[in-house]
Formats: C-alpha cells, sequence, structure tokens
C-alpha cells in the first residue's frame, strides 16, 4: 500500500514541479521517505501474522508541502501520518531497501530485524506475540546479531 | 550468551497456545470488528462483522493482540456504540476511560503506556473532537437575557455565546 501512495505522491510532485515551473517559483525538492515501524513490516511481507494501527510512521526530508499531501493520500486510505513517528528509536545500523523509487519520491522500508528489535525493546507489552511468532519462524543470523548488540532480553517474550 | 535453540523452543510452545486462541471465536469476532471499522489492519484473511462487541471479549482478545487494548479506552469514549455494554468497567480500565473523557493522559493499561492510549482519542470517532462535558451553572435573570439575546443577535447557541465570551477573556 506504501508503495502506490508513494507513486500517487510522485506523479502529484511531478505535476506541481511543472505548475511551480511554469508560474516562475521554486520547485519541490525530491524526498527520501523511510518507512519504520507496524506499516513498514506490512510492506515487507514478514511471515506472522500483523494486526496495525492506523498509524504510519516515517522519517522523511520532505517539505511541508509534501509532508501534507502524503497525509492526505494516506488518510484516503484510512491510514494516518503519525506526527512523532520520526521520533521512534531504530537501531544507528539500521538497513534500508528501495521499495519505489520515483522522479521525485523515494521510498525506502526498514529491515524488519531493526523494526523488530526497536519494538522489542520500546514496546515489549505490545509487542510481545509478535516477537514471540517471529522466533519460530527463523531468525535471522541478523537479527540475532542485533538482539545480542542491544542486550535485547528474549526470554520475556517466551 | 544467548541459548538460541532454548529460546526458539519455547516460543514455538507459547505460540501454540496463541495459535489455539487465535481461533476462538471471541478473538475472530472482536478482530474482524476492528478490521470492518478501519481501526486495525491486517495482513491475513479475516471474516468481517458489524456485531457490536462484548467488552469482556475484546479484553480476553486484547491478550493475544495488545493493540486492542491501546485502542479500546478512546473507543469506549468516543464509539460506545461499537460494544454492547461499556459499564461497569473493570477496576483497571475505568480511571483510563476518565481522564481520557478529560482529555488527560491516563495511566498505563495493561502494558500499554498512557500516551498511547491517549493519541486515540482525536483520531477515532469524529476526527480532532474531544468528548465534550455537561456543566451546570446558575444564572439570573438578566445573565438568562443577555445570554438569549446574545445567541439571537450572534445566531449561534447559548453555548457557543458562553465559548466566545470565554475566549475573549483569555
Amino acid at each position: 500500500m506504501l508503495r502506490e501512495v508513494a507513486e500517487q505522491l510522485d506523479r502529484w510532485m511531478i505535476d506541481e514541479n511543472l505548475r511551480l515551473a511554469d508560474d516562475g517559483l521554486l520547485r519541490l525538492k525530491p524526498c527520501t521517505i523511510r518507512a519504520l515501524g507496524q506499516a513498514a513490516l506490512l510492506e515487507l511481507g514478514l511471515p506472522v501474522e500483523l494486526a496495525a494501527t492506523q498509524d504510519v510512521d516515517v522519517r522523511a526530508d520532505y517539505e511541508d508541502a509534501v509532508r501534507r499531501r502524503f497525509a492526505e493520500l494516506l488518510r484516503a486510505r484510512g491510514l494516518e501520518l503519525d506526527p512523532l513517528g520520526h521520533e521512534i528509536w531504530m537501531p544507528s545500523e539500521t538497513r534500508y531497501t528501495s521499495a519505489f523509487q520515483g522522479k521525485f519520491v523515494a521510498l525506502m522500508l526498514a529491515e524488519p530485524e531493526a523494526i523488530l528489535v526497536s519494538k522489542a525493546l520500546k514496546a515489549p507489552a505490545k509487542n510481545r506475540v509478535l516477537i514471540a511468532e517471529y522466533l519460530t519462524v527463523g531468525p535471522t543470523p541478523r537479527f540475532w546479531q542485533l538482539a545480542k548488540k542491544y542486550r535485547l532480553d528474549l526470554e520475556v517474550f517466551t | 550468551m544467548i541459548d538460541y535453540q532454548g529460546l526458539v523452543a519455547r516460543a514455538k510452545r507459547k505460540m501454540r497456545v496463541v495459535r489455539a486462541r487465535r481461533g476462538d471465536a471471541r478473538y475472530v469476532t472482536v478482530m474482524g470488528r476492528f478490521v470492518r471499522e478501519g481501526l486495525l489492519i491486517v495482513n491475513h484473511p479475516l471474516p468481517l462483522n458489524d456485531e457490536p462487541l462484548a467488552l469482556d471479549d475484546v479484553l480476553w482478545a486484547g491478550e493475544l493482540e495488545p493493540r486492542l487494548l491501546e485502542l479500546l479506552p478512546a473507543l469506549i469514549v468516543k464509539r460506545p456504540g461499537l460494544f454492547t455494554n461499556v459499564a461497569p468497567l473493570p477496576p483497571d480500565l475505568a480511571p483510563v476511560v476518565a481522564e481520557l473523557r478529560r482529555d488527560r493522559e491516563p495511566p498505563a493499561f495493561r502494558g500499554i503506556p498512557g500516551r498511547d492510549i491517549h493519541r486515540w482519542l482525536t483520531r477515532v470517532g469524529r476526527r480532532g473532537k474531544v468528548p465534550a462535558r455537561l456543566k451546570s451553572f446558575r444564572f439570573t435573570p438578566e445573565d438568562q437575557r443577555l445570554l438569549e439575546h446574545l445567541a439571537a443577535k450572534l445566531e449561534v447557541t447559548e453555548t457557543e455565546v458562553l465559548r466566545r465570551g470565554l475566549r475573549a477573556l483569555v
């Protein structure tokens, strides 16, 4: 779903920049949207049963007009851009994969292992079943590596 | 030293219980209603329904999906019609709902931080709205006449006259 929204946002930016250029005004700058949290997990197709609220957490370097349009596009799909999404703690070595690359919009998804470690550390009560289920589907070496580095007590989830 | 195999084995035992409980009609009904209302998004097939939910069933299902517990207090305040009953509330839920009714950050509820619960108040039901509270005042006949006169003159309700008056005094 986020990919489609990013695609729509890119089309809107193309049109908007043509209009701004015609009017002799400054054009909107290209931006990168990094999706975090449950929205990214849903997009990544993790093989566990996921439930997410309407919140979409992102870190992005877009201009305010682009943020407002992004929020509108999400709202049209019943989603809500979390105004505090950028405050989410993520491991400093989090890797991002490209989910969409348009002319002006790049959408990146945080790696699932980093998202899960972040959730387990910062909101264990809300994610106890998610982490337990992930442990049953075969955690990757990357997950164990991050769990060890951040001293994640996985016993509490089992 | 992490005991990888032991952890995975314990997680598998736990998940056997969780998966069995996910098949319970209470969980399926509650999740189906929350998804139908657009309150939750899931990545697996689920029968949707529009049945009113028993509060006890939501609390039970919330043990498996804590996001239900995160949304529940705001829904009790803003959309009580979703539930067959919203009274009496369990002793740990009542103060959470009471604080939300005052648009204040509630205490944590079953492991969910109050901040996470509070943010749903303006997002569920009528967007951006917080619950209004009933307050009683004693007015003199002159005050009443003035209130009625201003309401008629400005073509607004008497409550709106008071709201505007309060803001003018800030």
